[in-house]
């Protein structure tokens, strides 16, 4: 917390943020009674309306913060300290109630796995409509007149034969459009998309990425995109940040971060990517490039840079203490040494 | 999983269960009825040759004792009596309330003994098929009241865990370990000598639930362990579902397969648990029948030995037994997928939620 004291990392975002995250500690418990570390630390601000990539590797903590913001960590998940306000109020001191009311009503998440995260025994009408109803007091015929639009805004074509549908009969790419509708069918704020194309194919990603395009139009949404694939955000997000052993690397405009990165892992992470199929031959004898080394194990307080021992350009101060978020240039922020001071 | 293998056991059970229901109509006699001269009848032959003639009309002989006996009767082939289908007799409540006097079978002048008779001469079969009533009825009720408190505990043991779940699986464990027929020999201490058969009964219903309740609850709170941290739950909670929602929506819906399963197969234990404390008196008393207070006159030892259809009681609980398993078998599956096939003319969707079998011991 002291870190943030006194200091206002996003200068000249003058205005209030919806959701403010500072300093978050999540990890979750063993039955051996052991811990592990997910997040140490993790601090963003978000505008209303504004779109923020999350990318990061697994491991990274990058679910566990969508699930953290909306306190849904699984059984044995811990906060262990940090705030999140949103929307004018401090969630981690919210009762059950309000959070019911907060969840699908202000801020929807839409879970990583279509096919997991619906029920597989209700139709899909059914489902989109229980949202509803639990957050507003309509009518029967309200209610449904309701869900058919939602429905309708995600499915133009064959809107009613999908309401009728199972999730079972529907494809990948439809399971994830009735995830959208019942995340939006409330209005919310703030949607938090964990993966929410991971597991389908270019074609309808793509689909989803121009779905979401037209929604945050229309609903003023603002939008934490959480994926591991910085294709997707180029283009998409407003601001991009960069998770990696539970700590922002780096955060800033996406053009930025994407296209000049500055922290030594967001340069080897990008550098990981094929390249284009019109830049250079990508053949059998093509070798993509690595980061060398393993992925860490996250730990509370490491005492130096968590990316120091794969670090291509280490210092000798990368280990004499954890590096702090600092801005390089405009409004993007780094945590690495060579930036410090 | 077959949805036709549930339904023709469905049909099974409830083609014995109108036997048993329709005992009003289906015995002749009523069940207290006593006729002391034919005491220990042994069961009677109904005839279609007589006299070197084929008789379209089935009838019987009268029996009358032996001469020098007093326990060994013969027909009395002098006497034939015809059997008449469809005929009145004794004033019987169908079910308990639809009045009347209509009787499968029955004949004028002497009384036929189908399953022979007992000490008191009273008719073994309208006895078999009226106690039939009484221990079903404990069994059905029981079995209802047991799964409703397991479905309860399990589900708020599961769904809650902590201390909740540790002190209702605690309070399980110790009602599984409890000896529990001679808990009921001390609860029984406490009542007067004689109860009225009602009070009786119900205190069969209440204690069979009370003791069968944990075996099932800690099932159910096995599926609803399983259950809520699956992913569709997560995302459920993650639109704002409530506990109510979640419970009434996805948990429970998830142990139906496993509360039918185990319903199925509490009925017939619970039937003979009724019998069992019936057998030793402390069930439903006489003269009101059960399955259990038929089979007590066995002991003793010269009804035992010499009069054989005494037996016959303990054989009715058979195709019970048979079929209420043979139903938990077909039940032994996901309930969702029961009513995703119900609803889609019967194609078999595999929707990949299924929780290892229930228990079936």
């Amino acid at each position: 917390m002291e870190k943030w004291a006194g200091k206002d990392l996003f200068q000249g975002y003058g205005m209030t943020p919806l959701l403010e995250v500072q300093d978050l500690h999540v990890s979750y418990g063993a039955a051996s009674g052991k811990s592990g570390v997910a997040l140490a630390g993790v601090s963003l601000r978000l505008l209303a309306g504004e779109t923020l990539g999350v990318l990061g590797e697994s491991g990274s903590g990058k679910s566990t913060l969508a699930a953290a913001l909306l306190r849904i960590l699984p059984a044995n998940g811990i906060v262990e300290c940090g705030a999140v306000r949103f929307d004018g109020r401090e969630l981690l001191q919210c009762d059950a109630r309000e959070m019911e009311k907060i969840r699908g009503g202000r801020m929807a998440l839409i879970f990583q796995e279509p096919s997991q995260a619906l029920h597989p025994a209700l139709r899909v009408r059914q489902q989109v409509c229980d949202v509803l109803a639990a957050h507003t007091d309509l009518s029967r015929a309200a209610l449904r007149e309701r869900t058919g639009r939602v429905l309708a805004a995600v499915f133009p074509t064959e809107t009613e034969r999908i309401a009728r549908s199972y999730p079972h009969e529907l494809s990948g790419g439809q399971r994830a459009r009735v995830l959208i509708a019942q995340a939006i069918c409330c209005e919310p704020a703030l949607i938090v998309a964990d993966e929410p194309t991971a597991s389908l194919d270019a074609e309808t990603q793509m689909e989803i990425l121009q779905l979401f395009r037209r929604l945050r139009e229309e609903f003023k949404l603002a939008l934490i995109w959480i994926t591991h694939n910085p294709a997707l955000l180029a283009g998409f997000a407003d601001r991009v940040m960069i998770l990696y052993a539970g700590r922002v690397a780096e955060v800033g405009p996406t053009a930025e971060v994407l296209f000049s990165p500055r922290h030594p892992y967001t340069q080897a992470l990008l550098r990981c990517l094929p390249p284009g199929l019109g830049k250079g031959y990508v053949g059998r004898k093509t070798k993509l490039a690595v980061i060398p080394g393993v992925a860490p194990v996250t730990l509370r307080d490491a005492g130096r840079c968590v990316f120091e021992a794969r670090c291509s350009d280490r210092m000798d101060a990368c280990v004499s203490g954890e590096p702090e978020l600092v801005c390089v240039a405009g409004k993007q922020f780094v945590s690495c040494v060579k930036y410090a001071g | 999983m077959d949805r036709r293998r549930v339904r023709r056991w469905f049909v099974a059970l409830l083609v014995l269960h109108a036997v048993v229901g329709g005992a009003g109509f289906l015995a002749p006699y009523d069940p207290v009825k006593q006729d002391r001269e034919h005491a220990y009848l042994p069961p009677m032959r109904v005839h279609f040759l007589g006299r070197g003639h084929l008789h379209l009309r089935p009838f019987f002989y009268a029996e009358r004792l032996r001469e020098g006996t007093f326990d060994e009767f013969e027909e009395d082939t002098e006497k034939a009596i015809p059997l008449r289908f469809f005929s009145t007799g004794e004033q019987y409540r169908l079910l308990g309330f639809l009045p009347s006097r209509r009787h499968l079978f029955g004949a004028e002048g002497a009384r036929l003994y189908l399953l022979g008779s007992d000490g008191l001469g009273r008719d073994q079969l309208s006895r078999m098929l009226y106690g039939g009533q009484i221990s079903l009825l404990a069994g059905l009720l029981g079995a209802g009241g047991t799964i409703f408190v397991a479905a309860m505990i399990g589900t708020v043991a599961g769904f809650y865990g902590g201390w909740r779940d540790t002190l209702l699986m605690r309070l399980a464990e110790l009602f599984l370990a409890l000896p529990w027929l001679y808990l009921l020999f001390a609860l029984r201490a406490f009542l007067p000598l004689t109860v009225s058969p009602l009070r009786a009964f119900l205190l069969v219903v209440v204690v069979l639930a009370a003791v069968g309740w944990a075996r099932p609850a800690r099932l159910v709170r096995g599926v609803v362990l399983s259950v809520k941290e699956r992913d569709f739950v997560r995302a459920a909670r993650g639109f704002g579902a409530g506990d109510a929602y979640l419970v009434r929506r996805h948990i429970l819906p998830e142990t139906r397969s496993v509360l039918l399963t185990q319903a199925a197969i509490l009925v017939p234990q619970f039937v003979l648990a009724e019998m069992t404390l019936s057998f030793i008196g402390l069930g439903i008393p006489e003269p009101v029948p059960s399955w259990g207070n038929l089979l007590a006159i066995l002991q003793q030892y010269s009804v035992l030995v010499s009069y054989w259809w005494m037996y016959l009681p303990a054989l009715a609980i058979v195709p019970f037994f048979v079929g209420y398993q043979g139903l938990a078998n077909a039940l032994h599956v996901d309930g969702v997928t029961v009513k995703i096939e119900g609803k889609r003319g019967g194609t078999h969707h595999d929707i990949g939620t299924r929780f290892s079998p229930a228990q079936t011991d």
